[in-house]
């Protein structure tokens, strides 16, 4: 027996939680599906692989102002931007679930960043259980899994009619409409089965093969755009930058890449990755060896959006096989 | 005390700017609020942001000492758009300060030993706090040699102090400058042959270096020549930093973060570090 | 039309001949469906290469990585046309590159396989068949275009109001996260301090918002009025399907008009907005 929610009663619920906080869920942006706030039910999308950016700018927003500053009379004061709305992401994946908990590592480590740290704390996760996948998703083969409970507060699980509801946060437990479910008698469908990606063992051979030639050979097609790193729920290098209008400052933060250009670049002009091969290398290296380094786990977890958005075909599943390779072909 | 958000800086204002060359100055910064400037602790090696507000943020190591309590020091040197707009304050103006931020000198593993000081130019910033600290506790550490050098004698940093440093005991102060000027009377020499021709000895010694990258690079080879193992070696890397915490992903070297893990690295460690720069 | 014999034909003499150090064409990518660049510097490298009509990207900005060396280049006309773009512009020699110009009926839509013949939407509309500019050509001469009118794109939008306009372009401009990657893949774009990247002053700076958007996208077009050689890869490229290629249309439609001028249909013909001739008038409406 499961706990089970109607596909009326799913839309009657959302409706309600619309009424009563932030409620982010995918919906149809012209042709593309993405993660935004809902003002009606009949917006949310339902039926869908997964979004094209992934729901990490609603904890760490593509854009976000850490403080103002206000000089008036002489006096100088500081005011902290704050966030207070709470929100609920529904139709999060498990993959991208798991992102973020991947980035609660670096964020959250004291100390913590604390708007990240507020993002956090009102924000509920109601994930989607995938019962298809693409063609380019490989959670499995990086400690995920396409039914995956561990890092939301609800998980719902799309059954005949409705949707088997499995609470496993008390954050999840107070979002619950209890008239709204019901007990049924129906079991979770079968976990699609994805292709498997030789990640065993991958941090130890991105070690060896870091000063092959591999590289430079890979970026020779890489165009230093920043698309990989904005589209991944686990990347978060940002810029910080202030700016002045009349007499009130702004510090804002914002996505950036390894991968642009002049990313490491100092004043005076120094550049200690000016090479496409060394910026290439330092993106994978990121998420296959130094993350797990670490904080003990992979920083990629095999959403596939990278290798679906990179307009020159760098896919890390295939850098992933390559590098296992290379391992073997020095051991020969 | 730190506030609950290390992104946000403390209200300091600029008491004092000081030309220490023609490209430099010693900017002598004080928190405003009481509470926290009392507990503002730091070691030498650390560093903090300092921001021109509207303009940006850099980080600078920290050149004074928390034992005398007298406020925060930054020798800043104008490169960019965030130094040339701090060059450009009067005293009396609000930045803003973060940190202490990174790792320190191990001062205490050097007491009882014979330290040598190796710095060019700008570099010296750091190493300053490591000789101020040796000179107030004088008794617990060795023989001290310092080696200063720049471009040319108006490049020399911290000029107010050399009289200071060269008549504290155990200590030998050398400048020496790439290309001298008319007045100039002292060493021109290339800073890895005065580590050379000083033949500074190994033995129960620590050598702690900061400069140009070419400048480390050939005083290694001279340090190594003379005996010295990598892990007497001691110097400070530097990265592009957005938040000297380890969290805007910038500043690794390999899985090191210069910020927290760094900047103070021993030769030992950067050898073993997967990303060589 | 798949020309990879010939490709690979071509692109082995010129290796083993040593008249190249590097070949840069396509190769199929890991989905089985679609092609990427390939860089072939050794002959066994030679048998990945493919050409079909799958092959869409546009591989001439990477000549700009590969100033001094000999490079053989796989390019379609559009692709040729940037050739003629960069050597007017004296970025790249004209006797470091070795052009394999083939003549090309269309790319096909992304995703589908090379015997679709579903054409993208720009190929559609193309009236350059045959690259403007090779050392060797593949594929038979004579294919002409059948498109009567060259903009049908840019009128369709002309004929809407400015209200409706304007608020098109803010919901397209609303969506752009400033990955860069249209300049990235642009061949027109090269400049080694990008205006987005400027401090002192701040253009545009690194906030995210439509504000912003708007001028780096309007910005950067004007930037290639008349230098804009229409590949369509920086349309293709965004990844939140901003119509990019409509704007630099339009602008290219207005130089057209105003200047009889395309850019890169030959290598010599004095640029519009990079010449000063003083017998042009400057009114501003004639």
């Amino acid at each position: 027996m499961s706990e089970f929610i109607s596909k009326q009663n799913l839309l009657t619920w959302l409706g309600q939680l619309i009424g009563e906080r932030n409620l982010v869920a995918p919906t149809r942006v012209d042709d593309l599906l993405l993660f935004r706030k809902i003002d009606r039910v009949e917006d949310i999308v339902f039926d869908f692989d997964n979004t094209t950016l992934s729901p990490k700018e609603w904890f760490f927003p593509s854009s976000e102002t850490l403080f103002y500053v206000d000089r008036k009379d002489g006096q100088t004061e500081l005011m902290p931007a704050a966030i207070e709305k709470e929100t609920a992401i529904f139709g999060i994946r498990p993959c991208d679930a798991q992102g973020m908990t991947m980035n609660d590592y670096p964020f959250l480590e004291e100390p913590a960043d604390d708007l990240y740290r507020q993002h956090r704390d009102i924000t509920a996760l109601i994930g989607l259980a995938c019962i298809t996948a693409c063609p380019e998703c490989f959670c499995t083969s990086m400690g995920g899994g396409p039914h995956d409970t561990a890092n939301v507060d609800i998980l719902l699980t799309e059954v005949t009619d409705g949707y088997i509801v499995q609470v496993l946060t008390d954050k999840g437990k107070a979002l619950l409409p209890d008239n709204l479910l019901a007990t049924a008698d129906v079991s979770s469908p079968l976990a699609p089965v994805l292709s498997e990606i030789p990640s065993e063992g991958i941090a130890e051979k991105m070690r060896q093969a870091f000063d092959e030639p591999f590289w430079d050979r890979l970026a020779d097609r890489c165009i230093h755009c920043n698309i990989c790193s904005y589209v991944c729920p686990t990347c978060y290098c940002f810029d910080v930058r202030d700016y002045t209008d009349k007499e009130r400052i702004e510090r804002v933060r914002s996505w950036e890449s390894c991968q642009s250009p002049g990313f490491t670049r100092i004043a005076g002009g120094h550049d200690p990755r000016s090479t496409k091969g060394s910026r290439l290398r330092q993106r994978f290296s990121h998420k296959l060896l130094y993350f797990p380094n670490q904080f003990g786990a992979l920083g990629c977890i095999g959403c596939g959006r990278c290798v679906r958005a990179c307009p020159v075909n760098i896919d890390i599943r295939e850098i992933i096989q390559d590098v296992q390779q290379l391992g073997v072909k020095s051991e020969a | 005390m730190k506030p609950e958000n290390p992104l946000l800086p403390y209200l300091s204002t600029l008491q004092e700017l000081i030309d220490l060359t023609p490209d430099v100055k010693l900017f002598r910064l004080e928190l405003n609020d009481p509470d926290i400037r009392e507990s503002f602790d730091y070691k030498p090696g650390q560093f903090v942001f300092v921001s021109a507000f509207g303009v940006g943020e850099s980080p600078f190591g920290i050149t004074s000492v928390a034992h005398r309590k007298a406020g925060v020091d930054v020798a800043i040197r104008r490169v960019g758009t965030v130094t040339n707009a701090l060059h450009q304050l009067e005293p009396g103006a609000t930045v803003g300060v973060r940190g202490p931020f990174g790792n320190y000198f191990p001062l205490d593993e050097y007491k009882g030993k014979n330290i040598f000081i190796i710095g060019g130019g700008i570099g010296f910033a750091p190493l300053r706090p490591i000789i101020t600290t040796i000179l107030d506790y004088r008794e617990d550490y060795g023989d001290l040699v310092i080696i200063n050098g720049a471009r040319s004698p108006q490049d020399l940093v911290f000029a107010p102090e050399f009289d200071t440093w060269a008549a504290s005991p155990k200590t030998k102060l050398e400048l020496t400058v790439d290309a001298g000027d008319e007045k100039w009377t002292g060493r021109v020499a290339l800073i890895p042959s005065v580590v050379s021709e000083l033949k500074l000895s190994p033995q129960n010694a620590i050598a702690v270096t900061c400069g140009p990258p070419i400048m480390i690079h050939f005083t290694l080879i001279e340090l190594r020549k003379l005996g010295f193992a990598d892990n007497q070696i001691i110097t400070t890397l530097e990265g592009k930093m957005k938040c000297g915490l380890g969290k805007c992903a910038r500043c690794n070297v390999g899985d090191k973060y210069v910020c927290k893990d760094g900047p103070v690295f021993s030769m030992e460690q950067i050898s073993q570090l997967i990303e060589q720069f | 039309m798949d020309f990879s014999e010939e490709i690979r034909s071509k692109a082995k003499e010129l290796l083993e001949s040593g008249t190249v150090d590097c070949v840069i064409g396509y190769e199929r990518a890991t989905d089985g469906v679609g092609a990427r660049p390939l860089f072939v510097y050794q002959p066994n490298d030679i048998d990945r290469l493919i050409f079909d009509q799958t092959c869409t990207h546009n591989l001439t900005k990477y000549l700009l990585n590969r100033k001094d060396k000999a490079t053989a280049i796989v390019v379609k006309p559009c692709d040729s046309r940037a050739i003629n773009l960069l050597i007017n512009e004296s970025q790249i020699q004209r006797d470091k590159v070795s052009i394999i110009g083939v003549v090309c009926p269309g790319v096909v839509k992304a995703g589908l396989d090379n015997t679709s013949g579903e054409l993208q939407d720009t190929c559609r509309m193309c009236q350059q068949h045959t690259p403007v500019l090779y050392d060797f050509l593949v594929g038979e001469l004579g294919l002409e275009p059948d498109v009567p009118d060259t903009y049908p794109d840019v009128t369709g939008m002309e004929d809407k109001s400015a209200g409706e306009r304007r608020a098109f372009w803010e919901e397209q401009f609303s969506r752009c996260i400033r990955c860069y990657a249209c300049r990235q893949v642009c061949p027109g774009c090269y400049c080694l301090e990008c205006f987005v990247e400027r401090l002192d002053p701040t253009w545009v700076g690194i906030r995210i918002a439509p504000g912003e958007n708007e001028v780096w996208n309007t910005m950067r077009a004007f930037h290639l009025a008349g230098r804009c050689i229409d590949c369509n890869e920086c349309e293709r490229v965004c990844p939140v399907n901003i119509p990019l290629s409509l704007l630099n249309r339009k602008l290219g439609k207005e130089v057209e008009e105003l200047f009889k001028f395309q850019a890169g249909i030959d290598a010599e013909t004095p640029m519009p907005f990079s010449t000063f001739d003083k017998e042009e008038k400057l009114g501003i409406s004639e």
